[in-house]
């Protein structure tokens, strides 16, 4: 028995049974998104002053997934297009353009944007004392040639200066330093610090190193040797670590970014706020003057939690759309199309609303997640 | 697409449009990147940034789902979606009446929402659920 509207459109609804079917799978997935976004939103409006830390992102290279995905919302349409004009080669190059164009989406997301987080690190202090002691070293450093270099310092002068400005209520204890972990010291039996050296902490490291540093004061409570959250100064022993900071993440508080909101972190693109690696001035933190160590990662803070979370999400739909995607490639959906070319058709209208969906989802992502 | 339309419509019409779309999106992107960094929010304030940013995204998801998505030929799904859609504004209005009024979460000091929760002392204090219980004497 034949299937009634398959491929034909029931009289009532103007729709075919696929496209139904896709259109209820795609208000759940509003749903689903939607009870996201809020909680995005919620989280946001009711932070703390000064801790929602979304100025470590780097706009430019959401603004270019963005145009990427655009992209690709035209080719998928372009290849549905084609088949509607019994064009079977031009799908194909606009399908491969789309799947190469998703592709693109996902390497710069997770083989970029997520390890470049992971492999940078946010230390902070014990107290008030510590830290100022660090950001002395990071700042009467005299080695200081080139222009990049040069221009980083300003950065750090303007950001962590601790004795010409008012930092309203946060400590500067509270304030972090930013940037690679490069190595560590140990003591071995006889008292005497060793050092290790860690990998690069850039390039094709990335996702190796992800991930490899964790420490929190709050964990010294804990019985067992790791506690339950892994700690790694209690794994290794660790009594110092070596760091080259990168751009610093403070705000500098002028008056035009205070009047905005109380950003603890700075904004995107001001100065160096980019995943730029370290700048070959590692300066050692003792042990005991840390507080906490965390890359950005989702337990770095809630921003990040939601972060992750949001585009993970997205991020699957959009590896499930390169999967299916490259079905409707292969020699079966090329069969499938010479059998019955206007259900193989419809096939590819429904990828694409599932595609634009994706496309959809990330126009709304973009803005909240990278630049307000 | 329920409407047919022949391919001279799909090859001429229909393919200017999907151009014109792209090329909407692309501005749009640029002028959300824009207005970040003009600095909208530092000059006119963070909500007016927020207000203008996600209008642009509206406008751009408009496009998507109107002419990508061919809602715009799709009429008879059109009209039942809409319908569908304005069951649940009407759902919502309707709650808001009950619940909505009941809701006050902005009474902190520092204006941040969630912060008391204020939900039912209306109703609360109407049915007399705040007062202490009175415990009768038995009867002799």
């Amino acid at each position: 028995m034949e299937i009634p509207y398959n491929s034909t459109a029931r009289p009532d609804t103007g729709l075919y049974n696929g496209k139904v079917g896709i259109w209820l799978f795609l208000a759940s997935e509003v749903m689903l998104f939607g009870a996201l976004f809020s909680a995005y939103v919620l989280l946001r409006v009711g932070a703390e002053p000064g801790n929602w830390s979304m100025g470590l992102m780097s706009k430019e290279v959401g603004a270019f997934n963005t145009l990427i995905l655009i992209a690709s919302s035209a080719t998928i349409v372009l290849a549905w297009v084609s088949l509607k004009l019994k064009d079977w080669n031009g799908y194909r190059k606009w399908k491969i353009a789309t799947v190469v164009f998703a592709s693109m989406f996902l390497i710069v997301k997770w083989g970029y944007e997520w390890p470049a987080k992971f492999t940078h690190y946010d230390v902070t202090f014990v107290n008030d004392k510590a830290a100022e002691t660090v950001f002395a070293e990071v700042l009467n450093k005299d080695d200081y040639n080139d222009e990049c270099q040069k221009h980083h310092k300003e950065i750090w002068s303007a950001r962590y200066n601790i004795d010409g400005k008012d930092w309203g209520s946060v400590d500067t204890k509270d304030k972090p330093l930013d940037g690679y972990i490069v190595g560590y010291y140990t003591k071995n039996e006889n008292g005497e610090r060793e050092h290790h050296k860690v990998g690069q902490t850039f390039g094709i490291y990335f996702w190796s190193h992800a991930f490899a540093w964790r420490h929190d004061k709050r964990n010294e409570g804990r019985t067992t040797a790791t506690g339950a959250k892994r700690d790694t100064f209690r794994e290794k022993g660790v009594v110092a670590v070596e760091i080259e900071p990168a751009h610093g993440t403070w705000d500098n508080h002028t008056d035009k970014h205070a009047s905005v909101t109380d950003r603890r972190y700075a904004k995107a693109g001001d100065g160096h706020a980019t995943d730029a690696g370290g700048h070959g001035h590692a300066i050692t933190i003792e042990a005991e003057q840390i507080s906490r160590v965390s890359s950005y990662e989702p337990a770095h803070s809630t921003f990040f939690a939601v972060y992750y979370t949001l585009t993970g999400l997205h991020a699957l739909h959009v590896f499930g759309g390169i999967l299916v995607m490259l079905y409707h490639l292969m020699p079966i959906s090329r069969r499938m199309y010479e059998s019955d070319p206007d259900r193989f058709t419809n096939r590819i209208e429904i990828t694409g609303l599932f595609w634009h969906f994706v496309d959809l989802v990330w126009i709304f992502l973009f803005p909240i997640l990278y630049l307000f | 697409m329920a409407d047919e339309h022949n391919a001279e419509w799909y090859e001429n019409t229909f393919k200017r449009m999907i151009y014109w779309v792209g090329g909407v999106l692309i501005a749009g992107t640029a002028i959300t990147y824009a207005i970040d960094k003009w600095g909208v929010a530092e000059k006119f304030g963070l909500l007016t940034a927020v207000i203008f940013g996600l209008t642009v995204a509206t406008i751009k998801a408009a496009t998507v789902i109107v002419i990508f998505m061919h809602l715009k030929w799709d009429w008879k799904f059109k009209t039942i979606s809409l319908t569908l859609i304005s069951t649940v504004l009407f759902f919502i209005g309707m709650m808001w009446l009950t619940v909505g009024s009941e809701v006050k979460t902005y009474e902190s000091n520092d204006g941040k929402p969630g912060r008391i929760d204020n939900t039912w002392k209306h109703g609360e204090h109407a049915i007399g659920l705040n007062k202490p219980a009175e415990i009768q004497p038995p009867k002799e």
